[in-house]
């Protein structure tokens, strides 16, 4: 219709001019009106496509040589000159149209590059925020699809068994075709596009592009364009087969930083067995020692040691196994937190009660100090494993107390902020040295300023605290207070599973009145 | 283990028994009729729920099991099947003899009789027949949840009970899985009987496991 419409108008504008002419007769001479018909011409060429644009100049040259050339009203010529004038207006015609296609097409390669361009860079931003693989995988396929306006998936390559070729396939109608596997295969096997579109197996029902990156073949992408019978135009091949590139890029940046990543835990791995080795040959044989010695001491002939001399014997091997005890439990601790073995029972509780049973276990540790808590009665209950944050707890509070001078008080204050409940336990002993405030949380850090109550400490207090509150979506962080001491402050997010609310309970009387 | 348990266990005055497997054990609960079996959960030749289970189907001897740090959910599931009570590796012997303690004293009192009338402990005074609270003398008010709660603590004074055992008694069947109904309770009971309800005396937690009330003064 568009055609029509060009071709009307063209012949509409050179019988315009053509009459305009007609009317200025008198005033013209024929070469104004050769320009006047040309300028027709050009008119059209520039608007329309090469068609219209002959037409126009057949027309005008054909009204040219009918009205204004003499003999007027015949198709002779006396002055053959002006064939050169007629040869002119086909050249213009035939140039101007050529141009003007050209730039048109230009235009519109322009606007595709653009558009395809878009599309990349789209595709790019969305593929550089995700976090995982499937994700990466979604959005690939919804943009590829897009592109085509078709549906694509992905079959990403069967990384157990590298040698194992091919993926995979889909239980999908697509898929029951033997000439999409066929076609899929070969992409996915010699590099290369297959199916439809493409020269190679063209007529499966779906077009597949392998996923090729520096590595590899990463897996194939097979892309359904519903109607197999519409033809695929080679911009949206470019396309696709851009889209693809990219995608494969973007997947094989995902896979090199996974295995970045396991190669770095193992390395890791390795570090942290080393130093638990060198710790566990120290700290444990020292209080074995002891106990060794304190026992063959006791089994030495009765009544060559006093019984009180006994006594404290006994009470150091008790002592010392407490220790062993403790660091074993903080190695164990350790290595949980650190090769990720940790399972965290979040329950919805008071967080009165881990503390409470801290406070308890610690009764004797703590008998030197002061020890207040303020604990809001209306609390909110915080979503916790009530042992690990009891361990934390632990940790917590031998460090002040191992830390400080006997006497010194030690608090323990919570309150709600944010979304989270914020607890402290202060002291107030040397705090902490100026700028350490991380570097105390590292493994096997052991304060400088020495033990108040003699003891060895592991060095992992802290270390598991972060751990454990990490593990909690939580912060740990200490601070020295103004005035003196240190303030160790950790967040734990109020944020878990919803919570029934509880049934009724009618505030009944008891007793006697 | 066994050789200091034996040795200590003795030197106070108890007749021991040992067993070194779950079916050595169970043959020697089936034949001496012990008055109390400790059951360690790691037994090489069985599981520590199997076995629990097994006893229970034998014997009515109050079972305390002894299991290491971080296996709480199994020390659950084995008082949830019939155990009683429960010490964590390792122990001190006075913790092991005042849990032996509780354990005869509740297997000496009648089937479904408790302490009888009351709970005395510190600061807390409770008569169970005229249903009075008392704190430091002074009479406090409990809502009926709350003193249900309280009564089931009573009635085991002394030895643990899991979350699920006091759900199960308080509240019913279907609310077993709703724990923090329990600890909201617990916080409120801990607020109303504790002087210092973060440094509990009477209502202790035992973290992961449930409750345990202090046992009654003499």
């Amino acid at each position: 219709m568009a055609r029509f419409r060009e071709y009307a108008s063209a012949l509409l504008i050179v019988l315009a001019a053509s009459l305009l002419c007609l009317v200025l007769r008198p005033h013209l001479a024929t070469i104004d009106v050769a320009m006047a018909l040309l300028l027709a011409v050009v008119l059209v060429a520039s608007r329309y496509r090469r068609g219209p644009a002959l037409v126009a100049s057949a027309l005008s040259i054909a009204v040219f040589d009918f009205v204004f050339v003499p003999p007027y009203y015949t198709f002779d010529v006396h002055d053959t000159a002006y064939f050169l004038t007629f040869i002119v207006m086909l050249a213009v015609a035939l140039i101007m149209s050529g141009l003007t296609a050209r730039i048109r097409e230009d235009a519109d390669a322009s606007r595709e590059r653009e558009q395809r361009t878009a599309a990349l860079y789209a595709l790019d931003r969305k593929l550089a925020d995700t976090a995982t693989e499937e994700e990466l995988l979604a959005i690939a396929t919804r943009h590829i699809g897009r592109a085509v306006e078709g549906m694509a998936l992905i079959l990403p390559a069967n990384r157990d068994e590298p040698e194992r070729e091919l993926p995979r396939w889909p239980a999908s109608a697509l898929f029951e075709s033997p000439s999409v596997r066929v076609a899929a295969a070969w992409a996915f096997e010699h590099g290369e596009a297959a199916g439809w579109g493409t020269p190679r197996c063209a007529e499966a029902e779906a077009l597949a592009v392998p996923l090729r990156a520096a590595s590899g073949i990463l897996g194939v992408v097979v892309i359904d364009p519903g109607n197999p019978d519409r033809e695929l135009p080679e911009t949206d091949r470019e396309t696709v087969l851009a889209l693809v590139d990219l995608t494969a890029a973007s997947l094989e940046r995902a896979l090199l930083a996974e295995q970045s990543e396991r190669a770095r835990k193992e390395v890791e791995g390795e570090k942290l067995r080393t130093a638990l080795l060198s710790s566990l040959s120290h700290d444990l044989r020292t209080p074995l020692g002891s106990i060794e010695g304190a026992a063959s001491s006791l089994l030495q002939e009765d009544g060559v040691l006093p019984d009180d001399v006994r006594r404290e014997l006994v009470e150091a091997i008790l002592e010392e196994s407490r220790r062993m005890t403790s660091l074993v439990t903080n190695l164990l601790d350790m290595i949980r937190v650190e090769t990720g073995a940790l399972v965290v029972n979040k329950e919805w509780q008071p967080l009165e009660e881990s503390l409470g049973v801290a406070l308890l276990r610690l009764d004797q540790r703590l008998s030197a100090h002061p020890v207040s808590t303020r604990l809001p009665s209306d609390l909110p209950l915080v979503p916790i494993d009530g042992l690990l944050i009891e361990q934390v707890f632990i940790n917590l509070l031998e460090n002040a107390a191992r830390y400080t001078p006997p006497g010194t008080p030690i608090s323990i204050v919570a309150w709600p902020e944010g979304g989270s409940v914020v607890v402290e336990v202060a002291d107030r002993g040397p705090g902490i040295p100026a700028g350490r405030e991380e570097e105390i949380f590292g493994r096997f850090y052991r304060s400088p300023a020495g033990q108040t109550d003699g003891g060895a400490g592991s060095g992992l207090g802290l270390t598991i605290c972060r751990g454990i509150i990490a593990a909690h979506g939580g912060r740990i962080w200490g601070d020295s207070r103004p005035g003196g001491g240190a303030a160790f402050r950790f967040t734990l997010p109020l944020d878990g599973p919803p919570m029934q609310p509880l049934p009724a309970d009618p505030a009944g009387i008891l007793g006697a009145a | 283990m066994r050789r200091f348990l034996r040795a200590s266990l003795r030197a106070n005055g108890f007749q021991v028994v040992e067993a070194a497997t779950a079916r050595e054990g169970l043959a020697q609960a089936a034949g001496r009729n012990p008055e109390v079996i400790l059951l360690d959960l790691g037994l090489p030749d069985g599981d520590g729920r199997d076995v629990a289970q097994e006893l229970r189907r034998t014997t009515r001897a109050p079972i305390i099991v002894l299991s290491a740090r971080g296996q709480e959910h199994e020390k659950v599931t084995v008082l949830d099947l019939g155990a009683d009570d429960y010490l964590t590796k390792p122990f001190g012997m006075e913790e092991l003899l005042a849990r032996i303690r509780v354990a005869l004293r509740h297997a000496r009192l009648p089937v479904g009789g408790s302490s009888g009338e009351g709970y005395q402990a510190e600061q807390l005074r409770v008569d169970l027949s005229a249903r009075v609270v008392q704190r430091d003398g002074s009479e406090i008010h409990l809502t009926p949840t709350e003193y249900k709660l309280l009564a089931t603590l009573i009635r085991h004074a002394g030895r643990v009970i899991t979350h699920r055992q006091l759900l199960q008694e308080v509240w019913g069947a279907n609310f077993v899985e709703q724990t923090h109904y329990l600890r909201v309770y617990m916080a409120q009971l801990r607020h109303k009987l504790e002087k210092d309800p973060t440094r509990p005396r009477l209502l202790l937690t035992e973290p992961g496991i449930g409750y345990r009330l202090r046992e009654t003064e003499p």
